[in-house]
């Protein structure tokens, strides 16, 4: 053995971690097929290859997985800071849904001195007021 | 051979069913002992991951011994349960491999006597895979499912073990040595087995079974540089079980013979 390379480096190498001492390891599991994999929890492991095992005893040994996804913990990229997730100005254009025109309704209403119209289950078949929707 | 047999021996050829019996009763006692060892590890294993998976694998084992003992109870049709096989008999009437004998021991004469048997018992299973005995085919087919498994977790641990030079290194190397003279006690020949091959319970005799095993774990040991196990005396290989048998046996009946007519 010379002493320039460790003699465990294959392990290293070999195993996907560095062996020696214990990380955690995401799990993910997909509880039947065509669902979503799922976050299930975590394990901890000195390598991916033991991860694997322990993802399967304690997340898919009671038939409750049909897949595992198993992921150093380390490997995850964080995101979550808040003036980059929930910024404070009004970004609501940016929804799918287009802007909440609530709060504008109400107020046009007010000044208008409309009242508010009453559910539509509570009168005849709407006609004429969908323009105001 | 009772003069009344069971509607499941039946169809087998009465040469062959002594030797069924046999067959059975070593598969099941292997896999309930091995399985009460390994049950040790609960609690007290170095990580609770590893805890879980011993654990869980240990109550693998354990079911498989009890299907086994199931269909030796039905095989024999004389009224004794699988509980009363598993457990009213001596330390001398058990019949697992004397490879299961060693006490508890370190984590690596654990894996070591893991890998050991979990290797040989997959080559045993694949001799009976395609029996002619279908009620033996059908759960051994489950059975070799889970075992997979088991064989997978083995290999994991052995190669890091193998590879890590110091203390693991050295623990699974005496392990190995300790082991050696009994690590192919799975293929103790039964008796009666010419019977079981003619009548195409098992495909092989042991003695071709322990070659394919041989085989098999070759090249790991070669890649890992382990000193492959010497071909054993397997006479007694079943027979002759010394005191950490003995103790274990003591712990695992000491619930039933507290009180052995209750009902659970």
């Amino acid at each position: 053995m010379t002493d320039t390379q460790p003699p465990d480096r294959d392990v290293d190498a070999a195993f996907g971690g560095d062996g020696r001492t214990l990380e955690p390891w995401e799990v993910f599991r997909r509880e039947k097929d065509g669902d979503p994999m799922r976050h299930g929890g975590s394990v901890m492991a000195p390598d991916a290859v033991l991860a694997v095992h322990y993802a399967r005893e304690l997340y898919g040994r009671r038939q409750e997985s049909v897949a595992l996804w198993v992921v150093r913990r380390a490997d995850i990229h964080d995101l979550a800071d808040p003036d980059l997730l929930q910024p404070p100005l009004d970004r609501s254009f940016k929804k799918p849904g287009g802007y909440v025109m609530r709060d504008k309704l109400a107020a046009a209403r007010e000044q208008s001195g409309q009242a508010k119209p009453k559910a539509r289950s509570s009168r005849p078949m709407p006609t004429t007021d969908k323009a105001d929707r | 051979m009772t003069t009344t047999r069971s509607a499941l021996a039946a169809g087998i050829d009465p040469a062959a069913e002594a030797a069924l019996d046999g067959l059975l009763l070593s598969m099941a006692d292997d896999e309930f002992v091995i399985g009460f060892s390994d049950s040790e590890w609960t609690g007290i294993a170095p990580i609770l991951e590893e805890d879980v998976a011993m654990s869980s694998l240990a109550q693998d084992e354990l079911g498989h011994a009890r299907a086994l003992y199931e269909l030796l109870s039905e095989l024999r049709g004389d009224g004794r349960t699988a509980d009363a096989i598993a457990y009213d008999r001596e330390p001398a009437d058990y019949r697992h491999a004397r490879l299961l004998d060693h006490g508890r021991g370190d984590w690596a004469m654990t894996i070591a006597r893991r890998y050991l048997y979990d290797t040989a018992d997959g080559a045993r299973l694949e001799g009976v895979a395609a029996s002619s005995f279908a009620p033996l085919r059908e759960l051994v087919d489950k059975i070799r499912r889970e075992e997979r498994y088991h064989v997978m977790h083995a290999t994991t641990w052995l190669e890091r073990l193998a590879r890590r030079e110091g203390q693991p290194r050295d623990r699974l190397l005496a392990a190995l040595v300790e082991l050696a003279p009994d690590a192919a006690t799975v293929f103790t020949p039964l008796e009666g087995e010419a019977a079981l091959v003619e009548a195409g319970i098992m495909a092989e005799p042991m003695a071709a079974l322990e070659a394919r095993w041989r085989a098999t774990i070759t090249p790991i040991f070669v890649g890992l540089d382990l000193p492959m196990p010497p071909a054993g005396n397997l006479a007694t290989g079943r027979t002759t079980h010394g005191e950490p048998f003995r103790w274990l046996w003591g712990e695992f009946t000491s619930v039933r013979r507290s009180d052995p007519e209750a009902i659970w």
